[in-house]
């Protein structure tokens, strides 16, 4: 037992692979169980025949469809909105004025809850990729404005100081200095945004498009077919996952020193 | 001897919005010759880590003059380095580029900053550490990497704020003979903040012992103990009652400054 709880606990990638294995299966044995005790179709399916479904998708292309739909419109937006936020980070981290008057309108709007907009956007922009695109832009690039800003201004003076004292340039301080610092700051914040940007996409596609997984939902559980709901769900679901243990790598990687 | 250093009727102020202005330094005079070791040492808040960022150009003296060999101080420059009392590596660089950082700023070529670097690892005892990060060392090991990255820029002076504070006794008394031994072999001119009298006596020509806030010169003790000097001279008497002497001049401004409710 002990040896067990031993390798479970190691930080890497077998390690990570079995803890996720382990609470996969546990998920799916609790999932049977219950649908054995509900057994209202419409309500839930067993996990197999959520699998099945899917794959039965799959072979017919619609899939294919939706995942290029739903993939083209919720990448290009987050990254169009990482680089945006990063840019209007570093313009607030480095103008006090732009921070001291832009600060209020941003905080302002990021606490307005921009998905319910959703149907506005999709009537001035119409069904399809802009009102997608827009949406996710729009929920995605708080979290990395916040982080950005907040990472650069929490850079310890001491570095500051030292860099200083061996004569570097602003510039100088920013590359070797601020910027390394936020950078995993940085990479929190686009982890936040990643998960809501597929929030976003789900939405923007309930309200307005003829293709992608929020469509499929949408168009499943109009025609009560509980197994494609919860296949695209799953699916939706392992997106936000992927994304969430990627970019959590890539901050530990950026700043082993912060977990000692 | 012609002054290397010279600090000319330096005076502090902070004035800070909304709040009441700090006295840091008042009238501060001193001459530090080429290759001198001085210490300064004075209560907690008399203006010394002030008094080495200006003298490091890091700060502006509200009033009087810092001079370099005739020149005036305005901003950091190459003839000085300076090692914080704070920690200041970069946590995301090796020991080996932190060493060569103020190199790698000053656009010294890669091969020479490694090459450089190396040197200065193995003067300060890291060899096969270089690889390192600096939540992987110790304190006492980090401090050295501090003390490598300022002589690896080959300063004339050196400029030391509390740099072995953080370290215990054991660790500390090595760091001093090495740096002597540093000093003894580089010749350079060194200016050390410390808490630590015995530490001061140990290393220093001069003593200097500031008055509490507003820091001002309170009194140079010269220490005329004959060097190389080892670890033995600290049970000497004459050692013992030079620290002694100066602790008594501390106290009294300790004491009047806690008077005073500073
Ligand atoms: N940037 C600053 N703004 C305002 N006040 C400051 C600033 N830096 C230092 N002071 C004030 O100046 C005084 C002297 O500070 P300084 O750090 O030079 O003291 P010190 O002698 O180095 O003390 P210690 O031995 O504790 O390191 C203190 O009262 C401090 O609060
Ligand atoms: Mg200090």
């Amino acid at each position: 037992m002990r040896k067990i709880y031993d390798f479970l606990e190691q930080d890497t990638r077998a390690a990570g692979a079995t803890r996720v294995l382990i609470s996969t299966a546990f998920i799916l044995i609790i999932w049977q169980l219950v649908s054995l005790v509900v057994t209202n179709r419409l309500l839930l399916v067993p996990p197999l025949e959520v699998a099945t479904a899917l794959v039965r998708e799959f072979q017919q292309g619609a899939m294919a469809t939706n995942a290029w739909a739903t993939v083209t419109a919720v990448v290009s937006s987050f990254i169009v909105s990482v680089m945006i936020g990063v840019a209007i980070g570093l313009a607030l981290a480095s103008s006090r004025f732009l921070s001291l008057t832009g600060g209020p309108v941003l905080s302002a709007l990021n606490s307005v809850p921009i998905i319910a907009l959703a149907p506005l956007f999709v009537a001035w922009l119409g069904l399809g990729f802009a009102s997608k695109f827009v949406l996710v832009l729009l929920v995605a690039v708080f979290p990395v404005v916040v982080t950005t800003e907040a990472g650069l201004r929490a850079t310890d003076k001491p570095l500051i100081e030292a860099a200083q004292s061996f004569n570097a340039s602003r510039w100088q301080i920013f590359t070797t200095v601020t910027f390394p610092y936020a950078l995993p700051f940085i990479v929190s914040g686009v982890r936040v945004a990643w998960a809501r940007a597929l929030v976003g996409i789900v939405v923007a596609e309930f309200f307005g498009s003829f293709a992608g997984f929020g469509f499929a939902i949408m168009s499943a559980s109009q025609t009560f077919d509980t197994a494609r709901v919860l296949g695209y769900v799953i699916l939706l679901g392992a997106m936000g996952l992927i994304g969430s243990v990627a970019f959590a790598a890539l901050e530990r990687r950026l700043a082993p020193w912060r977990l000692e | 001897m012609k002054p290397h250093l010279q600090i000319r009727a330096v005076d502090k102020t902070f004035n800070r919005a909304g709040k009441a202005s700090v006295e840091a330094l008042r009238g501060i005079d001193l001459s530090i010759a080429e290759g001198e070791f001085v210490s300064i040492v004075g209560a907690s808040g008399s203006g010394k880590s002030t008094l080495l960022r200006i003298i490091d150009g890091l700060l502006a003296p509200t009033a009087g003059s810092v001079l370099v060999d005739g020149q005036l101080v305005r901003r950091p420059g190459a003839d000085r380095a300076m090692v914080f009392q704070q920690d200041s590596l970069l946590p995301w660089k090796t020991v080996t580029e932190n060493v060569g950082y103020g190199l790698t700023l000053a656009h010294k070529p890669k091969e020479e900053v490694a090459r450089i670097a190396q040197r200065f690892v193995d003067l300060t005892g890291l060899r096969g550490f270089e690889g390192h990060y600096p939540h992987q060392l110790s304190g006492g090991m980090r401090q050295r990497v501090n003390v490598a990255r300022a002589l690896a820029v080959d300063p004339r002076i050196l400029l030391l704020d509390e740099p072995f504070a953080a370290l215990d006794a054991q660790t500390r008394e090595i760091m001093q003979t090495e740096l002597l031994s540093i000093w003894q072999s580089t010749r350079k001119t060194v200016l050390l903040i410390t808490h630590q009298i015995d530490e001061a006596v140990f290393l220093s020509d001069r003593v200097v012992v500031f008055s509490a806030r507003p820091g001002q010169v309170r009194e140079e003790v010269t220490v005329d103990l004959p060097r190389p000097r080892t670890l033995a001279l600290k049970r000497e008497p004459a050692f013992v009652a030079l620290v002694d002497h100066i602790w008594k001049l501390i106290e009294a401004e300790v004491r009047a400054g806690v008077e005073q409710g500073a």
